[in-house]
């Protein structure tokens, strides 16, 4: 907790070099391309409002995609990804925080070859009412609220209705079943 | 004493919501897994695309992780809406676009380096188009699963 502390102190007091908002964070590297581990402090918002003032209330209760907008220097960073492994995005982990200013922690990816800049894997929140930062994996929790009907064994995306109602009518390839038919006779 | 740290921190946060000026444009492309397109963890970018990756992209789509749209000149758009569907995490219309061509004209916003569409209307849907597992398979392996080990 006191080292939680003493970096909160950093952030919050001393600007940080440009671009490098490492100092301090405890987020675990994915060896993805051009990450970089990053803690700031930044407050919530509804992308969509942010950028149009179309402003729903609650941020759209998590329908919508959030950002982070730093507090360093007002930069709009997008989280994309939560910090399970499981396919799972960072909004229904952010949602309790609408247009509330947190400390989250993460891995910004910086890939200008692809265009990637300013994105983010959110693995921890904290709040003002918080003790300690919470883990940023209640995605796929949400997720299962949310669906009840889809209770069983396996992964979410496995169970998940509508994705199973797409693959159904499209196959995994999308191309339609008989194209399924045909690669799985090639491949397995 | 960390109520007082967030405390200071919201009086010094930037309070100003800017709205950003946007500009209509026409545009055509894929509809693409912009996480596993940017981070590599499913492999080179081109990977991530068509047929190859829909299972996937389908998983992320409904999961809540931005759709994109990868542009012919190889530009990505977030996008944030698609006609009166404002629900860009997860929603239904995005979800049923994975891995699709379409040709979109919406409302383009600039910001700290990347681009948010705003797609009004799509004005063509060719389905899916790269039929890249012809030369990636299916990524990841397990998207497809072994029907003979479903039997």
């Amino acid at each position: 907790m006191k080292k939680l502390l003493s970096l909160l102190t950093c952030v919050v007091a001393a600007p940080l070099a440009a671009g490098d908002f490492s100092e301090g964070s405890k987020a675990k590297g994915w060896g993805l391309e051009g990450e970089q581990k990053a803690l700031f402090e930044a407050k919530v918002v509804d992308v969509m409002c942010e950028l149009t003032g179309d402003c729903p209330e609650n941020c759209a209760d998590g329908k919508r995609q959030f950002g982070l907008l730093r507090s360093a220097d007002d930069v709009l960073i997008f989280p994309m990804k939560n910090g399970q492994r499981s396919f799972y995005g960072a909004v229904d982990d952010l949602a309790p925080f609408c247009n509330q200013t947190v400390m989250v922690d993460g891995l910004l990816i910086d890939n200008p070859e692809l265009g990637a800049k300013n994105v983010f894997m959110v693995q921890f929140v904290l709040a003002a009412d918080m003790e300690k930062p919470a883990k940023a994996n209640k995605g796929t929790k949400v997720w299962a609220k949310r669906h009840p009907e889809a209770k069983g064994k396996g992964p979410w995306f496995r169970r998940d209705p509508r994705i199973n109602a797409i693959i159904a009518e499209e196959g995994y390839l999308g191309l339609g079943l008989e194209v399924d038919k045909e690669y799985a006779e090639e491949n397995f | 004493m960390m109520r007082a740290l967030l405390a200071a921190a919201l009086v010094t946060a930037p309070l100003a919501a800017h709205a950003a000026d946007g500009a209509r444009i026409q545009v055509s492309g894929e509809i693409i897994d912009t996480w596993c397109y940017y981070s590599g963890v499913m492999g080179p970018p081109d990977s991530t695309l068509g047929s190859a990756h829909h299972t996937c992209a389908l998983w992320c789509s409904a999961g809540g992780i931005p759709v994109g749209l990868l542009a012919e000149d190889g530009t990505i758009y977030m996008i944030l809406k698609v006609g009166e569907d404002d629900q860009s995490a997860g929603g239904d219309t995005a979800l049923r676009m994975a891995a699709h061509t379409i040709e979109a004209d919406g409302m383009l916003y600039q910001r700290d380096g990347l681009n948010y569409l705003l797609v009004n209307e799509v004005t063509s849907d060719l389905d899916i188009t790269n039929a890249s597992h012809d030369e990636w398979g299916n990524n990841p392996a397990f998207s497809f699963p072994d029907p003979n080990k479903q039997k």
